[in-house]
C-alpha cells in the first residue's frame, strides 16, 4: 500500500487537472545570457495581462506555461539582467528561447526601467536563501579566498561551526545533517584544510541556493539543510581566461565554445602555498612538511537541438599534509555527473542523471618503528531520472533515485617492522531508494500551494557480519550474510508541504511543515573537521533520523521590490539521534556501532531578514533568535540539554557600498551567543594529576563572538582586451578575540592553584590582497 | 594510530599561527563534598593503598580534604578478605594483599552508611623493555627530546596499559592509556608525547608502565580525550565512567606496575 501511494496521487492530480483543459497552448524555452550562453537558473516568466499566471525556470534554465489563446505580453526577469518584455500574438504553441543582457553598472545606480520581480513574496517556497555569485565575490573573507560556505552562515538560521570551519548548522540540525550537492553530486566533506577554506572555487559556481525549511519532494536524504551548488556551464559565445593571485593560494578559469552557440566548456582550478612559508622556517622538522590543497572544477555541454542536451560536470579536490619522515595525510573528494536533458514534448521536461562520489582518506606514518597506512573511503553511484509536466496552473515535478553506496570503513596496512597489525574493516554496501512527486499549484492569483510526497527507502546489503549491541556495547547477536542479501530495510513516507497566500503585490503569508529522513550519518567525537570523516548506513542498531519541522512567515517587498523583508518562525522535532558514549573510539573499528547512544532532539526560532537588493548601497541584516536541543538517557538524567551549537542570539550584518564606477567597498559584521558547552564545577586529584568534575552537559556559554570584516575592490581601467581588479580586506578589523576553546589546567603563576584559558586563533587584524585577471 | 591524529590536530595550531592564549576569569558552580575514590592493588608486595577525599570547587587551592573513619576492604574470589587500615588521614593501606594475574579483586567502601563497591580484574604482567629517547619530531632546533616506550604485547588477548611519566622527579602533566586495538601481538613503540614538560639532554626521565584491565582502561582512555583540548580535537568532557557503583568519582585497579628510569641522552 505504501509503495503505491505515489502512484495513487500521481494518478488523482492528473485526473484533476487535465479535465480542465480548454483551448490552450504551450510556450517553452530557455533562458540564457545574452553574452555567455550560461542558462539562467530561478528567472520568472510572467504574463502580463494574466497576473496569476507565471513560473520559474528550472536548474536547466527551461521554462513552459500552458496558457489559453490571445494576445498578450511575456515579462522574462532575473535578478541583475534587463527585463525583457515581448508581445506575442498567441495561437498556437511556440518555443521562446530569450537571451538577457546583464544590467550596465550605471543603469543599476540610475535608472531602473523595469519593476524587479517579488519572488519572495509571490512563491510559496519558504526557508529558502538564494545567494548571488556577484555579492559573494564582494563579500570579505579571511585570507582573500572568496568562500561560499562562510558567506551562507551571513544567512539567519544558518549558523557557522566556528571560527576557522566551515562546518555549519541549519536550524538546530548538527553538521552532517546538510546535504550538500555539487552539480546533484554528494559532497562528503567540504572543506579544505581542516575547515579554513571550502570545498567550492566560486570561480567556478553559477547558483547557490540553501533550504533551511519547506524542502521540495525531489530532495532528500538529510534532516536539515540542502545546499543546492551549480557549477558554470562555460561561455559558448568567447573563450576568456580569468584567475587570482592571493598572498596563499591563487586561481584560474578557462571557459569557451565547443561548438559556437551549441556547447562549451569550463575548466577552472586552484591551489594553495602555505607550504611555501613553512618550508622557509629554520627549524629542520618543519622545514620538510607539506601544507596546501588543490582542486579542480570542469564542465562541459553540448545541446544537440532544442529537445536534447548533454552536460558532464566533475570536481576533484585533495588536501596534503605531512611532516617528513614522520607522516602523511592527504584526503578529498571527487565527483562527476552526467546529465541528459530531453524535451518529450514541449510541457514535459526530463532530466536523467549518472552521479559519482567519492570521499576517501590516506594516513600513513612514515617513522621506523611505527610504519602503516590507513585508508577509508566512501563511494557512491546515484542514477536520478527527474521529470517536470507543466500544465496550466499546475508544475508537477516527479521522479526516481537509486543510490548505491559503497563504504570501506578502514583498512591499516604495514610495511617491514611496525607496532601495528594489518586491520580490515569490513566493506558496508546499500541502497537509498525514493521515488517522489510534487505539485504546485497557482490555485488563484492570491494561493499557491506546492505539496508533494516523497518516498524513501533504505536497504543495507551483505556480504559481512553485522553484530546487535546492547545498551553498554557488548555483542548480543551476530548475524553473517551472503552478498547481496537485504540485512534491514527502512521505509519511510516523507510528506511536504507549504503554502503562500498573497495579501496584495507585497505582502504575503507562508506556511509548511516538511518530514525529512536521513540513513547515513557522519560519526566524529571531535569537534572541528578533521579528515577522519567516518559514514554509516542505517543499520540493525542505526535507525533512520526523521526530522518534523513546521514553519510559518510573513513576507513583505517595499519601495518597489527594492526592499525584501522576512520573519519566519519554526519547530523542529528530531528522532533517532546519534552521540557517543564516553572513551568512543571510532578508528578503524568494527564494532562503531556499539560506541553509539541515541537520542532526540528540538529546535525553534523565529528569523528576521531585510535585504536591500538594488542601489549603489546594497547588502542585508539577519537576526536569529533560537534554541536547539538534544535529550539522550544517558546525559543529564535524561532531561534535554542544550546543543553544542545552541546560540541564543545570531546577528549578521553585510554592506557592500559602490563608490564609483572602480571602487566598491563591503564590509561584514557577525555577532553570536557563545556556544553551549561543559565547563567543570569541581575538582580532584587522580592519579596524581588534577582532574575536573562535571554536573550539567553543555550548562555554560563561551563568550559571545562578535567580528568585523572590511574588503574593497578597485577595477582596473577598461581595456578591450582584458580586465584586471584587486580586491584587499581586513578579517577581524579591531582585533577581537573569538574564544576558539577554554581549556583548564594547573596555574602556571600561582602553585595550587587552577585557572581557565581561552584560545583564540584569529586574535589580530589579518589582511589580504588578491589580484584578479580577465582577458 | 591515535597519535597521528593528534599529529593532525597540532598542525591546526601550526597554521593558526595567529593563535593565541589568555587566562581568563569565569562564573563556575560550586560543587564540592563528592566523594572520590582512588584505589590501586598491584603486583608489587607493601602496602596497597586506597585513598578517599572529596572534590573542592574549581576556585578553591588544589587541597582535597581527606574522607576518614570509612570501613575499606577488598576481597577477592578465593574468599580472602583484607581490611585496610587508615593511616593518614584518608589513606587506607592493607600490606598483606598482592594481586595475582587473572584474579578478580572486589573493593567494598562503606562511608555514611552507604556502600560502594567495584571489582577490577588483574591483567597478565608484561614487561617494559625499554625506554628510549630521541628527537623530538616537531622541535628538533632547540635539542628537545622525545620519549618511546618498548613492550612486547602478548598476542591473542586484549592487553591495556597505562603510562605515567616522571621528568626529574615531577610528575608529566598528561593521561598515556594504550591499548593493543592495532598492535595485538606485536613489539610495541609507543611515544609518550606531551606538552607539558620539555625534555633536553641530561634529564632524568622516569617511567611508570601499568597493565590495567578494560573498565579501567576505558577510565583513563576517556580522561586522555578529554585532556587533548588543543584545537581540533576535543571531546565534550564528562566524568569518565568507572567500574564504581552507586557512581562515584575515581576508580579501583588492579594492576601490574613496572618502573624504568633512564638518563636522556645528548
Amino acid at each position: 500500500m505504501i509503495r503505491s501511494l505515489p502512484v495513487i496521487i500521481f494518478l488523482l492530480i492528473f485526473t484533476a487537472f487535465n479535465s480542465s483543459a480548454q483551448k490552450k497552448f504551450t510556450i517553452n524555452g530557455t533562458l540564457k545570457d545574452a553574452a555567455t550562453g550560461e542558462t539562467l537558473i530561478g528567472a520568472t516568466v510572467k504574463i502580463k495581462e494574466l497576473p496569476a499566471v507565471g513560473t520559474a525556470t528550472n536548474n536547466y534554465g527551461y521554462y513552459s506555461l500552458t496558457i489559453p489563446e490571445g494576445e498578450y505580453t511575456l515579462l522574462f526577469t532575473y535578478i541583475g539582467y534587463e527585463t525583457v518584455s515581448q508581445k506575442i500574438s498567441f495561437h498556437k504553441s511556440q518555443v521562446i528561447n530569450i537571451g538577457l543582457a546583464t544590467k550596465s553598472d550605471l543603469q543599476e545606480v540610475v535608472i531602473r526601467a523595469n519593476k524587479p520581480n517579488n519572488d519572495n513574496v509571490a512563491s510559496p517556497q519558504m526557508g529558502l536563501e538564494k545567494l548571488n555569485m556577484s555579492q559573494i565575490n564582494q563579500i570579505p573573507v579571511v585570507l582573500g579566498e572568496r568562500d561560499i560556505l562562510k558567506t551562507i552562515t551571513l544567512m539567519p538560521g544558518v549558523k557557522t561551526a566556528g571560527e576557522g570551519n566551515t562546518g555549519f548548522y541549519v536550524r538546530g540540525g548538527s553538521s552532517d545533517q546538510n546535504l550538500i550537492l555539487l552539480d546533484e553530486a554528494t559532497v562528503y566533506n567540504a572543506s579544505h584544510l581542516l575547515g579554513f577554506f571550502s570545498t567550492f572555487n566560486s570561480d567556478a559556481i553559477k547558483d547557490v541556493s540553501i533550504y533551511k525549511g519547506g524542502m521540495p519532494a525531489e530532495y532528500g536524504g538529510r534532516l536539515s539543510s540542502v545546499l543546492d551548488i551549480k557549477m558554470n556551464e562555460g561561455n559558448n559565445k568567447d573563450y576568456t581566461v580569468q584567475g587570482g593571485i592571493g598572498l596563499i593560494s591563487s586561481r584560474i578559469k578557462v571557459e569557451g565554445p565547443i561548438v559556437k552557440d551549441k556547447g562549451s566548456f569550463m575548466i577552472s582550478a586552484r591551489r594553495t602555498y602555505v607550504d611555501l612559508f613553512l618550508n622557509a622556517s629554520s627549524d629542520s622538522s618543519i622545514k620538510g612538511s607539506s601544507l596546501y590543497f588543490y582542486d579542480i572544477n570542469a564542465k562541459a555541454n553540448y545541446h544537440f537541438n532544442d529537445n536534447n542536451a548533454v552536460y558532464i560536470s566533475g570536481y576533484f579536490g585533495k588536501d596534503v599534509l605531512g611532516l617528513k619522515d614522520v607522516f602523511g595525510t592527504n584526503w578529498g573528494n571527487s565527483t562527476g555527473t552526467v546529465r541528459f536533458n530531453h524535451l518529450f514534448s514541449n510541457r514535459l521536461f526530463s532530466n536523467t542523471s549518472v552521479v559519482y562520489s567519492n570521499y576517501n582518506y590516506v594516513i600513513q606514518s612514515f617513522q621506523s618503528n611505527d610504519s602503516f597506512k590507513a585508508t577509508s573511503k566512501i563511494t557512491d553511484v546515484n542514477l536520478k531520472e527527474d521529470l517536470q509536466y507543466s500544465l496550466g496552473n499546475n508544475t508537477l515535478k516527479f521522479g526516481i533515485n537509486i543510490l548505491h553506496h559503497n563504504i570501506a570503513p578502514g583498512d591499516v596496512s604495514t610495511t617491514g617492522v611496525s607496532s601495528f597489525n594489518d586491520k580490515h574493516v569490513e566493506r558496508r554496501y546499500g541502497y537509498e531508494t525514493a521515488a517522489y512527486i510534487s505539485d504546485e499549484w497557482r490555485a488563484n492569483n492570491k494561493l499557491t500551494i506546492l505539496y508533494g510526497v516523497r518516498l524513501s527507502g533504505m536497504f543495507l546489503l551483505g556480504p559481512g557480519t553485522f553484530s546487535t549491541y546492547d545498551a553498554a556495547g557488548n555483542t548480543i547477536a551476530s548475524t553473517t550474510y551472503g552478498s547481496g542479501s537485504v540485512v534491514k530495510k527502512y521505509f519511510n513516507l516523507e510528506p511536504r508541504l507549504s503554502a503562500s497566500y498573497a495579501i496584495n503585490d507585497e505582502n504575503s503569508i507562508k506556511a509548511s511543515y516538511n518530514r525529512n529522513t536521513q540513513n547515513i550519518h557522519l560519526l566524529s567525537n571531535s569537534t572541528s573537521s578533521t579528515p577522519t570523516d567516518l559514514y554509516v548506513m542505517s543499520s540493525n542498531n542505526i535507525r533512520p533520523e526523521i526530522a518534523d519541522q513546521v514553519s510559518t512567515g510573513f513576507f513583505k517587498n517595499f519601495k518597489d521590490n527594492t526592499y525584501e523583508f522576512s520573519a519566519e518562525v519554526y519547530y523542529k522535532w528530531m528522532q533517532n539521534q546519534i552521540d557517543y558514549k564516553d572513551g568512543a573510539q571510532l578508528l578503524v573499528n568494527q564494532d562503531v556501532e556499539s560506541q553509539l547512544t541515541y537520542g532526540s532532539g528540538r529546535a525553534y526560532g523565529i528569523e528576521l531578514f531585510l535585504k536591500k537588493k538594488y542601489g549603489r548601497f546594497n547588502g542585508w541584516v539577519g537576526y536569529t533568535l533560537s534554541r536547539t536541543e538534544r535529550k539522550f538517557d544517558a546525559i543529564n538524567s535524561g532531561n534535554y540539554y542544550p546543543a553544542r551549537q545552541d546560540r541564543t542570539h545570531d546577528v549578521s550584518v553585510v554592506g557592500i557600498y559602490k563608490f564609483n564606477k572602480r571602487w566598491t567597498f563591503s564590509s561584514t559584521f557577525i555577532y553570536a551567543t557563545g556556544n553551549a558547552v561543559t565547563y567543570p564545577t569541581g575538582k580532584y586529584s587522580i592519579g596524581g594529576l588534577t582532574t575536573y568534575s562535571y554536573s550539567e552537559r553543555n550548562g555554560y556559554r563561551q563568550p559571545s563572538s562578535n567580528r568585523l570584516d572590511i574588503g574593497a575592490t578597485l577595477e582596473g581601467k577598461e581595456h578591450k582586451r582584458y580586465h584586471s581588479s584587486w580586491t584587499f580586506g581586513i578579517y577581524n578589523v579591531y582585533g577581537h578575540r573569538d574564544p576558539y576553546s577554554i581549556t583548564f589546567r594547573d596555574s602556571k603563576t600561582v602553585p595550587n592553584t587552577t585557572e581557565a584559558v581561552e584560545t583564540s586563533i584569529f586574535a589580530v587584524q589579518i589582511p589580504s590582497v588578491t589580484w584578479n585577471f580577465k582577458f | 594510530m591515535k597519535t597521528i591524529i593528534s599529529y593532525i590536530a597540532f598542525f591546526i595550531v601550526l597554521l593558526s599561527i595567529t593563535a593565541c592564549n589568555k587566562v581568563i576569569d569565569l562564573k563556575l558552580d560550586n560543587e564540592d563534598g563528592k566523594l572520590v575514590i582512588e584505589g590501586n592493588i598491584t603486583n608489587v608486595p607493601g602496602p596497597q593503598v586506597i585513598k578517599l577525599s572529596s572534590n573542592v570547587s574549581f576556585s578553591s587551592t588544589n587541597t582535597y580534604p581527606p574522607v576518614t573513619g570509612v570501613q575499606v576492604s577488598v576481597s577477592d574470589q578465593n574468599g580472602n578478605n583484607y581490611t585496610f587500615k587508615e593511616a593518614p588521614a584518608g589513606t587506607y593501606t592493607a600490606s598483606q594483599l598482592t594481586s595475582v594475574a587473572g584474579n578478580t579483586y572486589t573493593m567494598t567502601v562503606v562511608s555514611n552508611s552507604k556502600t560502594y563497591k567495584a571489582s577490577s580484574v588483574m591483567p597478565n604482567f608484561v614487561a617494559l623493555d625499554s625506554v628510549v629517547s630521541a628527537k623530538n619530531d616537531f622541535d628538533s632546533k632547540n635539542n628537545k627530546k622525545k620519549i618511546t616506550v618498548y613492550y612486547q604485547d602478548q598476542a591473542g588477548i586484549a592487553n591495556q596499559y597505562r603510562f605515567v611519566m616522571y621528568v626529574n622527579g615531577v610528575q608529566v602533566k598528561s593521561v598515556f592509556a594504550n591499548d593493543d586495538e592495532f598492535t595485538d601481538g606485536n613489539h610495541v613503540s609507543y611515544d609518550l608525547n606531551q606538552d607539558d614538560i620539555d625534555i633536553y639532554p641530561g634529564d632524568k626521565v622516569t617511567v611508570e608502565m601499568q597493565c590495567i584491565d578494560k573498565p579501567v582502561y576505558t577510565y583513563w582512555f576517556t580522561l586522555m580525550q578529554q585532556g587533548f583540548n588543543g584545537p581540533g580535537g576535543s571531546v565534550t568532557p564528562s566524568n569518565p565512567p568507572n567500574n564504581i557503583t552507586p557512581t562515584v568519582l575515581g576508580y579501583f585497579s588492579a594492576h601490574t606496575t613496572q618502573t624504568v628510569t633512564i638518563t636522556v641522552k645528548p
